[in-house]
């Protein structure tokens, strides 16, 4: 994969299994927003291939972005609801749906009020929502809770892993913390700092559960520094 | 809502009364600067006269205006389209910035005769550029994130354009426009210098009567409708933005 | 008789007044400014010798709407081309100008019409068709209340621009007797000029002024300003061909042929009996009382003014 003419990944192979939690680090600049556009389809590689199986609608990929990014002219509802406007679903049904995902953000008493009018936590909520609106088998997020305070972070953190509980979609989560990536996923990789080489790929050893007595527990600052070194390394 | 209207009264209404007694005091002479007195008297005695010819000036430049309005918009969307397009085309809007009016105003004359259209044709020319460089930079400059959040889900160009670029291009296409106004009002004046009629006419007949007193009153009226002009788009934009852009709050 | 007398007088002050110029040098430039592009009608003062009397002069040409009797007043000029209206309106605004030396002794301004439509007097152009004019001026007003506008289409005068002319045959347009209709002869139109001197308006063109205040602070000054231009237009007329080739560089747009064409039309409004007996640029008290009654009686001037104070044959 090419920009600029330098060399952004080359030669990557990755494999994800189907309702994993998948944390990508790595130091700016080492190619993860890339990875995860190439995998949205949003971009094309320059050579090799990515394959999703089974292959499904490409409407089943997700994407969550650094910012929220909402349409400022439109309300809540409206901008939860808009991957399945795109998609032609007709109204009733798809402002059901975002009432309904919506919902489960925590945001069924905001549906009428405008981006303008809401903190970064909730406009994070609610672009997230609009993720989930689809019901998609896959879900790419980058670094999207980054600009946020640590204490909104934390809980959103802890409600993204909820709600992979319970759907049971793959997420691939791109994030620079690595506390972030202890904390949310079950395998983590860290690509070099040029090229896209995998320095580590790990299975995380933590329990399933994850909430804040996990912040306590020693084996997460295990898994942190292990992290860490490969970064650092 | 008091303090809007009130703070620009009292710089003008201090200037009025400095220039009132720089002229009656002789300081600047009166067939120079008129006294404001003077110009307030050529108001009321020419009134008749004076609010015809706001009455054929408004609707001179709010006719170039719309249509500055609704061309400039168009051109924009079609200079979107494409790279090649804009850069084949691009270069020839901006040669409605660049013409000096004054110099094509009579060849407007000739092509349209003497009367209303050639004022509407002049406020035209004089008012479309911003319109469209203000709309081509707006939809041009889509977040690109959100450009990418469309074709994820399979938007069609047609679809990302009205859905997504046009109402995010709704900001700069008002200051555009807020631009624009003003400038209809002055192209509109400068047709009516050639092909008359409105306030052009009354200036360019008050001026080689040598009636400056009238002169300003003529242009006064003429700002006053091109600050008309413009509290309307700034109405129109607070109505249509106010819950969702910064510049509105 | 009266010629000698006037010339006799005109040496005896201008000796001391050369010396006494001589003296305070060409410290100062004076700055003429004239009130269209340098064509025939100003020959004469391009053709003057200033230096001859003592003076340093910058004539600037001036275009569409230059406002010389402002600049006059002002005082961004020394001297400028008016028309002796503009010096009555001006006079009754509290702008103290005055004539020196009128060039035109009688009006150029005139209306031109297609030869076609078999006009026989000024009045008939209004009948039909279009007519453009400087609405705002003395004579337009005259014609309207004389004629009344109402068969007519009144639009505003091209100013000098004879394209409309040429596309439309029942277009007339205001014109200067020695210029639009000769440009429209030899682009191949019949022409038909009527003067505005027939409906009895005939100010002085192409008058040479100063302000009230530089005339009395400096009277010698403005005498040798006049005699200059007196003996400018004296040669102009015997010769127009140097001076014509001199503004034909200045003013390109118009061709030596025009320049010669323009030069021999004009002479019969510059050199006239009056002239011939009081010498050229004279102006009479009659002349500017009548005008100044019919603005007085056109609603332009509120109170007569006297005419004595507009002008001063030096």
């Amino acid at each position: 994969m090419f920009d600029n003419n330098r060399v952004v990944i080359a030669g990557m192979d990755l494999g994800v299994d189907a309702g994993e939690f998948l944390a990508v680090l790595g130091p700016s600049g080492c190619g993860k927003s890339t990875l995860l556009r190439m995998i949205a389809r949003l971009s094309e590689p320059d050579s090799g291939q990515i394959r999703i199986e089974p292959n499904g609608e490409r409407f089943e990929t997700a994407f969550v972005f650094q910012d929220a990014h909402l349409l400022p002219w439109r309300n809540v509802l409206a901008n939860a609801a808009l991957p399945l406007e795109l998609m032609g679903v007709a109204k009733p049904q798809r402002n059901e749906k975002a009432r309904a995902v919506l919902d489960q953000v925590g945001l069924l008493d905001a549906l009428d009020r405008y981006p303008a009018e809401l903190s970064g936590g909730m406009r994070m909520r609610v672009s997230l929502a609009r993720a989930l609106v689809t019901e998609p088998r896959l879900l790419l997020l980058d670094e999207p809770f980054a600009a946020l305070d640590e204490i909104t972070r934390f809980h959103l953190d802890v409600q993204l892993r909820e709600l992979w509980q319970r759907r049971g979609m793959t997420v691939i989560f791109v994030t620079h913390s690595v506390s972030e990536a202890a904390f949310l996923a079950n395998r983590a990789v860290v690509l070099a700092r040029h090229g896209g080489a995998i320095k580590l790929d790990r299975r995380l050893e933590l329990p399933p559960v994850r909430d804040i007595e996990l912040r306590g527990d020693p084996r997460l600052g295990q898994e942190m520094r292990l992290l860490l070194g490969a970064i650092e390394g | 809502m008091k303090k809007t209207l009130l703070a620009p009264l009292i710089p003008f209404v201090l200037l009025t009364l400095i220039a009132e007694f720089l002229v009656r005091a002789g300081f600047v002479r009166a067939y120079l600067v008129p006294a404001p007195s003077a110009v307030l008297r050529a108001m009321i005695d020419s009134h008749a006269e004076l609010l015809q010819a706001l009455f054929a000036t408004s609707v001179g430049s709010l006719a170039g205006f719309v249509m500055s309005a609704l061309t400039g918009i168009a051109i924009a969307v079609l200079l979107s389209s494409s790279r090649g397009v804009q850069r084949a085309f691009y270069p020839y809007a901006i040669f409605f910035q660049t013409v000096p009016l004054i110099a094509v105003a009579p060849l407007l004359v000739i092509w349209f005769g003497f009367g209303i259209q050639t004022v509407i044709a002049s406020a035209f020319v004089a008012s479309v550029f911003p319109v469209i460089a203000n709309t081509l930079s707006g939809i041009l400059s889509t977040d690109p994130p959100l450009r990418d959040l469309f074709k994820l889900y399979g938007a069609s160009p047609l679809v990302t354009l009205f859905k997504l670029r046009l109402p995010a291009a709704l900001p700069q296409v008002f200051t555009g426009l807020r631009v624009s106004a003003g400038l209809a009002v002055i192209g509109a004046i400068v047709g009516e210098f050639i092909a008359g009629g409105g306030l052009g006419s009354v200036v360019e007949t008050a001026r080689t009567q040598q009636r400056i007193d009238k002169v300003f009153a003529a242009v006064l009226l003429a700002s006053v409708l091109g600050l008309a002009l413009f509290g309307l788009i700034n109405l129109l934009s607070h109505l249509t933005l106010r819950r969702w852009h910064a510049s509105e709050q | 008789m009266l010629l000698h007398r006037v010339q006799r007088r005109a040496f005896l002050k201008t000796a001391p007044a050369l010396a006494l110029l001589a003296a305070c040098s060409k410290s100062t430039t004076l700055k003429l400014a004239l009130n269209w592009k340098p064509e025939p009608e100003f020959g004469g003062f391009y053709a003057a010798t200033f230096s001859k009397h003592g003076l340093a002069v910058d004539i600037l040409p001036g275009g569409s709407g230059t406002p010389t009797v402002q600049m006059i007043g002002a005082g961004s000029v020394d001297f400028g081309i008016v028309s002796a209206d503009e010096i009555i309106l001006a006079r009754s605004h509290g702008n103290d100008v005055v004539a020196l030396f009128a060039v035109f002794q009688d009006s150029p301004t005139g209306i031109m019409a297609h030869a076609s439509r078999n006009l026989t007097s000024i009045g008939d152009v209004l009948m039909d068709g279009t007519l453009a004019l400087e609405s705002g001026l003395p004579f337009a007003r005259l014609l309207k209340r004389k004629f009344g506008f109402s068969h007519v289409k009144i639009v505003p005068s091209p100013g000098g621009d004879i394209t409309s002319f040429l596309h439309d045959e029942k277009f007339a347009q205001q014109c200067y007797l020695t210029s639009e209709p000769i440009a429209a002869r030899r682009k191949g139109a019949s022409v038909k000029v009527f003067a505005v001197s027939e409906i009895g308006y005939d100010p002085y063109t192409t008058v040479l002024a100063v302000s009230g205040e530089s005339l009395r602070k400096n009277p010698d000054r403005a005498k040798a300003m006049a005699a200059a231009v007196r003996e400018g237009w004296q040669s102009y007329l015997a010769d127009p061909k140097p001076v014509n080739q001199q503004m034909h560089q200045l003013n390109p747009t118009m061709d030596l042929d025009t320049f010669a064409e323009v030069a021999e039309v004009q002479s019969p409004f510059i050199e006239t009996d009056a002239t011939r007996r009081n010498g050229l640029g004279t102006m009479s008290r009659e002349r500017w009382e009548t005008l100044i009654a019919q603005f007085k009686e056109l609603g332009d001037i509120s109170q007569t003014i006297p005419a004595d104070e507009c002008f001063q044959v030096l």
